[in-house]
């Protein structure tokens, strides 16, 4: 099949169910607090952005996420590979990280807003956990599956610990890391939404709260549709890279 | 057998950072301050828990929560295997359905949150279509991959043996594509377990594990949060473990193949 012939195939569904959807809300069945055409949701989100509403919410919610992410991905980064690495390390921390890595991040939510209140701190912190457990498995993943025989040969040379690290250990476990990257990004993602649906004064989630409360399912929609670009956005940003990284495995 | 090895130094080894915790946490809350209110004491949570245990609340909390995920994790399941089954047999469900479930997918599950909340209000039908959903992405792709991959020549032996479509399918791709399905319903568990949780927080109303946590918050209950993120991360890693041991059991023929 063509490329323009599987578009057409890939698109012409989606388009489908828009003029489905615009049919439907025109017919009147439904009252406008439940469905709302495709047209008036394009034009809720061309005015948001007009006015610079959907600017400052992306942003602060971008913010708050690639803050939290760097903090909970370097630190998980560092966990992971420190329990792969030594023995007394993952004898102290393995059996609490597993315990820990047994809740699910959303049910810190009400425990991290009594200690933290609701300020940005908050969302930063839940974003760093949310980013920390998929990296910190992912790199132990990776440096345990190292071949023993790398380590072995450096140790046989006395190699540093920089070019341990630099020359041995990164470009080895890029891959596995990489993934780990990308579900600890979607993840952080997930949950800000979440964290923001809860309790924020600004940012995508709360947008869309914003919208519930005040029945505009257009702006709720308008939300959903960037809540799920910005999605897409970064799982396919970080699936790019790793594309990247791969090709001198293939050859 | 260096000491780090030996079992004893392994089981002091792994409680020494819990305990460190715990110590930093009362001492936390024997300090007083601004935050004391939230660093409850640790003999109040375990007051709380024998409270909450007596009272029956715990019970009750763990059987609604469970419910929700079991049923939302049945349908939404069930749901995702037909539709991967079709969209796997069929390259006309596979063009129409395929764009629509990638672009629906990329949403953060509790996005949706507050489109269905105007819908359906924040009662069981709200969760429900959450959890579902939640277990429905997973399956959708374990059971399309899973069939997809099923060797060519196996379906070429059913051909020869004269299969009906029926056959087919019961014989031949579904023992072939179990293993990606059951990867598939493996992390729809999880999925629906945290979507389970989120949607009872987020939703704070009726009962549930996480509707306790959401009121214990209102009224700055920490005892009460500590003793249900306990209970959450126990019924969790349940859950898993029950259905990797189901796992391990419907592949045993497996390994003997490999």
């Amino acid at each position: 099949m063509t490329r323009a012939s599987s578009l057409i195939a890939g698109v012409g569904p989606l388009l489908l169910i828009l003029l489905l959807w615009q049919w439907a809300s025109a017919s009147g069945l439904f009252p406008p607090q439940v469905l709302v055409a495709p047209a008036d949701v394009a034009a809720t989100l061309a005015d948001l952005i007009a006015r610079g509403e959907l600017g400052v919410h992306l942003a602060t919610s971008l913010k708050r996420l690639i803050a939290g992410f760097l903090a909970g991905a370097a630190l998980g980064l560092a966990f992971g590979t420190g329990l792969a690495l030594s023995r007394t390390f993952e004898a102290l921390f393995a059996p609490m990280f597993q315990a820990l890595r047994q809740v699910p991040v959303l049910a810190f939510l009400p425990m991290l807003v009594l200690l933290l209140g609701i300020e940005e701190g908050f969302k930063i912190v839940v974003v760093a956990i949310a980013a920390f457990f998929p990296v910190a498995l992912a790199a132990f993943d990776g440096v345990r599956g190292l071949p023993r025989s790398y380590l072995e040969v450096a140790r046989l040379y006395r190699t540093p610990l920089v070019p341990l690290l630099g020359r041995i250990l990164l470009p080895a476990t890029i891959p596995p890391i990489l993934t780990g990257l990308r579900l600890g990004l979607t993840r952080a993602w997930l949950v800000l939404v979440a964290c923001e649906l809860l309790a924020a004064d600004s940012g995508v989630g709360q947008m869309m709260e914003m919208g519930r409360q005040m029945f505009r399912i257009d702006v709720v929609l308008a939300g959903v549709l960037v809540s799920g670009l910005v999605g897409f956005t970064l799982d396919r940003g970080v699936k790019l890279i790793e594309r990247r990284q791969l090709r001198w495995k293939a050859a | 057998m260096r000491p780090i090895d030996r079992p004893a130094v392994r089981i002091i080894a792994a409680l020494l950072a819990p305990v460190a915790v715990l110590i930093w946490w009362q001492a936390q809350s024997a300090a007083g301050g601004a935050r004391a209110l939230a660093f409850v004491p640790l003999q109040d949570v375990g007051a709380s828990l024998v409270e909450m245990a007596a009272s029956g609340l715990l019970a009750a909390d763990t059987l609604a929560t469970v419910s929700r995920a079991v049923t939302g994790l049945l349908f939404g399941s069930m749901a995702g295997i037909l539709v991967g089954a079709a969209m796997a047999m069929s390259p006309i469900v596979d063009r129409i359905v395929g764009p629509l479930y990638h672009s629906v997918r990329q949403v953060p599950l509790l996005g949706w949150l507050p489109l269905i909340g105007l819908w359906l209000g924040n009662g069981d039908g709200a969760k429900l279509l959450i959890v579902g959903l939640a277990a429905f992405y997973p399956t959708v792709l374990g059971s399309y991959e899973g069939l997809r991959q099923v060797e060519r020549r196996y379906l070429e032996v059913g051909v020869l043996l004269g299969f009906t479509p029926l056959q087919h399918f019961t014989k031949v791709l579904l023992p072939g594509g179990l293993p990606l399905i059951l990867t598939g319903i493996a992390q729809a568990i999880a999925f629906a377990w945290i979507a389970t949780i989120g949607t009872e927080i987020l939703l704070g109303a009726g009962a549930g594990l996480g509707a306790t946590m959401s009121h214990a918050q209102a009224q700055q209950r920490m005892d009460v949060i500590l003793v249900a993120i306990v209970a959450t991360g126990l019924l969790g890693f349940t859950l898993n473990h029950l259905f990797a041991r189901l796992r391990q059991h419907l592949l045993r023929w497996q390994a003997a193949i490999a």
